[in-house]
């Protein structure tokens, strides 16, 4: 009668509840029943339990209330007062003439676990971890296993490798490259078969090309780097300037109007440098000079 | 607004001095020369419209004239612009003249021989020489403006000119695509050649007339334009689209030194001396802040050196694309060439970048602070600044380098001289009486004849003997050092420099600006004053004449009287005819020699052509006491002496060892001194010598000195790197007794190999430069290794493959691209002449039919040369490798010459260094094919290359190595061609005297100074005429046989590598003789487009020569003869029917074909018979 979900969530509850069943039934052929519908003796079974549930913990609650750690009667007394439920006929029903008795439940016997491959030892538990808690796995579950060959640390064929693979990336992307191209040969029939050469076609700024060379990145040498940090002061300085003088023309094209205004700007200039080169702009000397 | 500033200026200058007595217009020329009756004070130069896309520049220049006298002409030099208004003070305007007689050198072209040129380019050049007082531009002082100048006020003569499209003088780099000027990175600057001022703008283009100046150009808002003096202001124009650079230079300059760069160049103060400004395009920044890191050292050296500080205020670099020299000097401001620019990854680019940045740096001071007379002071310029440029290369890279260097550039002046001729430094005067050479005979040095140009002015001289001529100078001033001694001259030019800087500044009235410029004259009288020294002789004797002293050195120990019998001679520069170049020294000479006691100098006195010596010997032979053997450096060091002469004490000789004189020396001595030389001796010129030396004596000792000196950690590398290539040639003469593996590769294991395992290189680690070097060399000395079949062995181009395979390095710090270039041109060495005896046609090359060592190479070849085009290394050393390589295997006849591959790379658009590979392979193409395409492709180039750099650096590669013999008849030699290359000399290259020079000297390779033989038509007439009689001779072909044949042994033998070209075409000529003469009858009746005809056919004969020895070659006669009747035959049928020749020529062409020879052969056999 119980359902197999209850039975898989907790071993203990099916024959619990087996029983309470047996007990409510036995209730109902007493009250005079013949025969009870699963579902009412379903929900009859659940109030049973739900009502005997609530008084063993109001009970609890009572004896700890009273700094007791067992109840005593008297906790379940005025638990079941607390419930409403009267107690004073309680014993005359217990002694009760046609009362059924039902059998002791036997011990259910107690399912082997399926025997698990085991491999390996079992780690015992360090010295800090209770007995009680779950073993180690198998050792295969959290040890690694060498599966494959020995890795080669032997110097000539690292770099015989290495270079193999490096050639054979080259080839095979410089051949593709070819292959895709237009090309050229060394021998007077073109054929892309054997050594196809990319074709080589004029560039627009070889020197770039040339002077910014892209086989390999080097890591930036520390002279230059220092060289570059004095430097950037004065970059920003010119881009202050710079910045400066945008406004300053945006300003100009602005005020084209008056003459003397600009003047005074292009005076009041404060960047007074060093280098003249990186010196801002003037601006031209205005049409007072060219109008007369 | 661009007057203004003149006009203040101008009120300021005051009355004149009429002190005439300047040295500033005194001509060293002579007396004749008129002298100029104004002095320049004062120039306005005005660039108002700079425009990149135009290629046009609008401008205006200002003279401020102080008259001396009265006078009615002004010369100027201008060239190219159109000159629209000129003014006198504004108001008048003056009438003018414009001839320029260097655009038509000789009108009368009908000889075009140099004979007829160059007393005509001599002329015409010193018809506006404006040392001389003349000028292309005459201006005439109206009468009416006469009293102007008797009031002795200043006068200002303004020029508004345009120049468009400037074919020299000024250089537009306009790269083609996307975007705005700037962002193309558009600029233009200008170079030329010594005073080529006059080429943009008007001016006295003299070094000697200097005048102190304000400059203006107008630019784009975007670009920069940087010139000489201190920028005082940058202005924007009106609509702000455009901006003003103002520029003074109160230093008083020549217009030569004033020169200009325009670009979107991005700014680099120097951190460490704010004077210094850097500019660069702006994608290269990084590089330049690496390049520029050290420039200013360089000046504080020279600072520190001449206790001088630098004169002007500021000083500029621009690095520019594709600048016609690696440097231009002008005041204040230094044009680079962009290659220069290198960052810490690619150190080899160091000594380059350095060397020409510490010349620049010298030129400041020398050149354009201190300017010279006239060109017979150049030397004096030019000199000083290499000396000064030597003495910081000597601290920067060390004594050895500084040694090595000046050793090589003897022997460059040396070869050169005995080329073409002595130099002679300052011809303004003969030697004076004093020379005590004078006692011998007469010295022909001085007679310009012996050029074929005109050695004595700026502007006729070739720029190989002005590049020449600076090394000696260099070396002169070098020479007086060991005289003087270091101090005193450095104490000369100080007084000179801190005199200039004085007179610089005065105004001009006060005439002191003539302490400004140095001559041969001032600056003996300056050597006079400080050190009281006279060194008259000593220029009469370097200076004012030319050539050098050769000198053979040999010796005899006489045993008894314990003494060295020393005979030196001078045999080639005595008699009545010295030989070219030569001359006979007397005077002083060291003689060093090493004996077991040490070092002994004596110095003999040389008085005759062949002059006896006997030194007494210091020590006895006395070995067996195992002393050690003190050196002339004074440490003692234990050597073998098992080698040497029991009796003799002598370890070995030098002659003038501290390169004290101009000379060459022969040394003989046995190959054990050489050894002991080479082991012992301290002095890296004499291990370069001895290395040299000992190329001669193949024995397993000098292998043994050889391999110790290559694997001497305290060595020279260079030396290191020499005795390499020397051991590759010592082991290719023993071959058959050479045991072991080749040479060189247990070196190289040890050196480079791993440590687990030997035979595979280390990860790339060059951060021992001198290993890094020796890494480079040794395999390119290897693979010229050569076995007992004369190929190279296997087991060599194993691990030269190896070395490619094994190439690692990722973990350098160091780029390792010219390390992979050089491997590449290893690879090419390896190749070795085909040996067949079939010649085997172009179409027969196949990339089936190649060998499996070729196969290996070309795989490696390809590979690296795609790579490049996906991964490009530094200045594509790789590519540049690549191209070498190519051609040296086309060149062994292993793939078919074929020139389209060299072509796509020598274009524009290519690289500076992959063009000039490329087309270094396409002069050798030409030279050896004799394709008439390709040599008109190398025309095209000379003729409109976009670059002047590519156009004179292809023209030196073809005088160096001409594409045809002169009256050779070969089919190159045409006429149309000899038009295209004389024009060019004689109207078109009027705007660039280098590139006219340069064509002055391939003129004279290819055809002589005297008229073209191709011209003087004879030779085309008879092949024309085709007397049967001349077939008939080529009938008896015995005489003719032995002739070439003897010829062919002889050019077989002589040079060791690229034989094949050489040999072919002369073995090719006698055989085809007859066959020859009936192309040429062709060409003649089918008009010259049947040149190109025959030329296509036969192009790839020559690779496949046979070039090693007398059997194979009398097989190959015996078979070519058979052929050759047969032929001849036909040529009998086809005279008969001349009807039908027309019809039968292609057939006769596949004939030729067939027989796979060139045409290139003499036109008639009378030729052929005077080899």
């Amino acid at each position: 009668m119980t359902t197999v979900v209850s039975e898989a969530v907790m071993p203990g509850v099916a024959s619990r509840r087996k029983l309470l069943q047996a007990s409510v039934s036995c209730l109902c052929s007493e009250a005079g029943f013949s025969a009870v519908d699963e579902i009412s003796l379903e929900t009859l079974t659940e109030m049973m339990q739900s009502f005997i549930t609530e008084l063993g913990h109001s009970s609890h609650l009572y004896c700890e209330l009273s700094g007791r750690v067992e109840p005593v009667v008297g906790d379940v007394v005025m638990a079941l007062v607390s419930m409403g439920v009267k107690h004073s006929s309680l014993e005359s029903y217990a002694q009760r003439g046609r009362r059924l008795v039902l059998p002791t439940p036997t011990q259910a016997v107690a399912t082997k676990q399926i025997g698990i491959l085991q491999t390996g030892q079992k780690r015992p538990h360090p010295s800090h971890i209770p007995d009680h808690l779950p073993a180690f796995p198998d050792s295969h579950a959290y040890v690694q296993t060498p599966t494959h060959k020995q890795p080669i640390t032997d110097y000539e064929t690292i770099r015989e490798k290495a270079s193999c693979q490096k050639r054979d990336v080259e080839r095979a992307l410089t051949r593709f490259v070819a292959k895709t191209g237009e090309t050229q040969s060394f021998f007077l029939v073109e054929d892309l078969t054997h050594y196809p050469l990319i074709a080589c076609k004029p560039m627009e700024k070889p020197f770039l090309a040339a002077l910014l060379p892209r086989d390999q990145t080097f890591e930036e040498d520390e002279a230059a780097v220092h060289m570059q940090k004095q430097e950037e002061a004065n970059a920003e300085a010119i881009k202050a300037a710079k910045l400066d003088q945008e406004k300053e023309n945006n300003e100009l094209m602005d005020n084209l109007g008056p003459n003397g205004s600009l003047m005074e700007m292009s005076n009041s200039e404060p960047f007074i440098m060093e280098n003249p080169f990186i010196r801002p702009v003037k601006m031209p000397l205005t049409k007072k000079k060219s109008s007369p | 607004m661009d007057k203004k500033i003149p006009k203040i200026k101008r009120e300021k200058v005051p009355e004149r001095d009429n002190d005439v007595s300047n040295s500033s217009s005194l001509s060293v020329s002579g007396p004749t020369i008129p002298q100029r009756p104004y002095k320049l004070a004062h120039q306005i130069l005005s660039l108002t419209g700079i425009n990149l896309q135009t290629k046009s520049v609008i401008g205006f220049v200002e003279l401020t004239l102080l008259p001396q006298k009265e006078f009615r002409q002004v010369f100027l030099n201008a060239k190219q612009c159109r000159i629209y208004k000129i003014t006198l003070n504004d108001n008048l305007e003056l009438q003018f003249q414009y001839f320029d007689p260097t655009q038509e050198i000789c009108s009368d072209s009908s000889t075009k021989s140099l004979e007829v040129f160059t007393p005509a380019h001599q002329e015409a050049v010193s018809s506006t020489d404006p040392d001389a007082n003349l000028g292309e531009l005459i201006i005439r002082i109206p009468s009416e403006a006469q009293h102007l100048m008797t009031e002795g006020r200043s006068l200002r003569i303004g020029i508004e000119f345009s120049l468009e499209q400037p074919a020299g003088g000024l250089h537009f780099v306009v790269p083609p695509g996307e975007g705005t000027l700037a962002e193309r990175c558009a600029h233009m600057f200008s170079y030329g050649w010594e005073n080529s001022a006059r080429l943009w703008f008007p001016c006295i283009d003299s070094f000697s007339e200097v005048c102190t100046w304000k400059l203006e150009f107008t630019v784009d808002a975007s670009m920069t334009a940087v010139s000489c003096g201190d920028l005082t202001e940058v202005v924007y124009t009106q609509d702000l689209r455009r901006k003003t650079f103002h520029y003074v230079l109160s230093m008083p300059t020549a217009a030569p030194n004033i020169g200009l760069a325009v670009g979107p160049f991005e700014i680099l103060v120097d951190p460490y001396m704010q004077e210094l400004t850097h500019f660069c395009l702006p994608p290269l920044m990084p590089f330049l802040r690496s390049t520029a890191r050290y420039v200013h050292e360089t000046f504080e050296f020279y600072e520190e050196l001449l206790g001088t500080r630098y004169p002007y205020s500021f000083c500029k670099t621009v690095y520019v694309d594709v600048a016609s020299k690696d440097c231009s000097s002008f005041s204040t401001l230094s044009i680079m060439n962009m290659e220069l620019l290198q960052s810490t990854p690619y150190l080899e680019q160091t000594y380059t970048s350095r060397n020409v940045i510490s010349i620049a740096v010298a030129e400041q001071f020398y050149t354009c602070f201190l300017s010279r007379q006239g060109w017979n002071d150049a030397w004096l310029t030019q000199g000083i600044s290499s000396y000064l440029s030597g003495l910081h290369m000597k601290k920067l890279f060390g004594n050895n380098e500084y040694r090595h260097w000046i050793h090589q550039e003897l022997d460059e002046v040396i070869k050169y001289e005995e080329e073409v001729g002595g130099i002679i430094l300052d011809a303004s005067k003969p030697p004076g009486s004093a020379v005590p050479t004078s006692g011998g005979g007469q010295q022909p040095i001085r007679s310009p004849d012996s050029f074929h140009f005109w050695p004595h002015s700026a502007h006729t001289v070739t720029p190989r003997h002005a590049r020449i001529m600076r090394k000696k100078a260099h070396l002169v001033l070098r020479m007086l050092e060991l005289r003087i001694g270091q101090p005193l001259l450095i104490q000369v030019f100080n007084k000179q420099l801190s005199l200039a800087v004085q007179a610089s500044q005065q105004k001009c009235q006060a005439n002191q600006w003539g302490a400004m410029l140095i001559s041969t004259a001032t600056f003996a009288k300056a050597i006079f004053t400080v050190t009281g020294k006279d060194i008259g002789v000593f220029v009469d004797t370097w200076v004012r004449q030319g050539g050098h002293a050769r000198f053979q050195l040999s010796f005899v120990f006489n045993r008894k009287r314990n003494t060295v019998e020393l005979e030196i001679r001078q045999d080639a520069a005595s008699g009545a005819q010295p030989a070219r170049g030569l001359r006979r020294y007397v005077g002083p000479l060291v003689v060093a020699l090493q004996e077991l006691d040490g070092t002994f100098r004596h110095t003999l006195q040389i008085e005759s052509s062949v002059a006896k010596n006997d030194l007494t010997c210091h020590s006895k032979s006395r070995r067996n006491k195992k002393k050690k053997i003190p050196l002339c450096t004074g440490e003692e060091v234990d050597m073998d002496l098992s080698a040497m002469d029991a009796d003799s004490p002598v370890l070995w000789i030098r002659l003038d060892p501290d390169m004290s004189l101009l000379r060459a020396v022969e040394i003989a001595q046995p190959d054990y001194q050489w050894q002991y030389q080479l082991r012992h001796e301290r002095d890296v010129t004499a291990q370069m010598e001895a290395v040299t030396a000992l190329e001669r004596f193949a024995t397993p000792a000098t292998r043994l000195a050889l391999t110790d000196i290559i694997e001497n950690e305290n060595c020279f590398y260079k030396v290191r790197c020499d005795a390499a290539f020397c051991l590759a040639k010592v082991a290719n003469g023993m071959v058959s007794s050479w045991a072991g593996p080749p040479a060189m590769l247990m070196i190289f294991r040890k050196l480079f190999g791993s440590f687990s395992c030997q035979h595979i290189v280390r990860q790339n680690n060059f951060a021992n430069f001198q290993h890094y070097f020796l890494q480079k060399t040794i395999p390119v000395a290897m693979a010229q290794l050569r076995n007992a079949l004369g190929v190279c062995p296997q087991e060599v181009l194993r691990f030269l493959l190896d070395l490619f395979k094994y190439n690692d390095n990722t973990k350098n710090r160091l780029s390792d691209c010219w390390y992979r270039g050089a491997l590449i041109e290893a690879l090419g060495n390896t190749a070795s002449p085909v040996v067949a005896v079939v010649a085997q046609s172009a179409s027969a090359l196949t990339p089936e039919s190649v060998t499996k060592e070729t196969h290996q190479v070309l795989e490696e070849v390809a590979r690296a040369l795609n790579l490049e085009k996906l991964l490009p290394t530094y200045k594509f050393a790789v590519t540049v490798g690549c191209l070498r390589t190519i051609r040296k295997l086309q060149k062994c006849g292993q793939l078919p010459s074929k020139s389209d591959l060299f072509k796509s790379y020598a274009q524009y658009g290519q690289f500076h260094d992959v063009r000039v590979a490329a087309l270094e392979a396409l002069v050798e193409l030409v030279k050896a094919d004799s394709r008439m395409a390709d040599w008109e492709f190398l025309l095209d180039i000379i003729e409109s290359d976009p670059e002047p750099r590519i156009r004179h650096e292809l023209l030196i590669m073809l005088a160096s190595n001409p594409p045809f013999e002169r009256g050779r008849g070969s089919r190159l030699d045409t006429i149309p061609v000899m038009d295209r290359l004389w024009k060019l000399m004689n109207t078109e290259l009027s705007h660039d005297a280098m590139l006219r020079n340069d064509i002055v000297d391939l003129y004279n390779c290819l055809y002589g100074r005297r008229k073209p033989p191709c011209l003087s038509g004879a030779m085309y007439q008879r092949v024309a005429e085709a007397p049967p009689t001349a077939l008939e001779s080529a009938e008896i072909p015995g005489l003719t046989h032995r002739d070439s044949l003897s010829h062919m042994d002889m050019e077989v033998s002589v040079p060791g590598s690229g034989f094949g070209e050489d040999g072919m075409s002369v073995a090719s000529v006698e055989v085809v003789a007859g066959i020859t003469k009936e192309v040429l009858v062709q060409q003649t009746v089918t008009d010259t487009e049947s040149t190109t005809l025959d030329i296509g056919g036969f192009s790839d004969t020559s690779q496949s020569l046979p070039g090693l020895g007398v059997d194979i070659l009398k097989k190959l006669k015996r078979k070519k003869e058979k052929k050759k009747h047969k032929h001849k035959h036909k040529h009998k049928h086809h005279r008969e029917k001349k009807e039908k020749e027309k019809a039968d020529k292609d057939r006769q062409k596949e004939d030729v074909t067939a027989l796979s020879s060139e045409s290139s052969g003499p036109p008639s056999p009378d030729m052929g018979l005077t080899f």
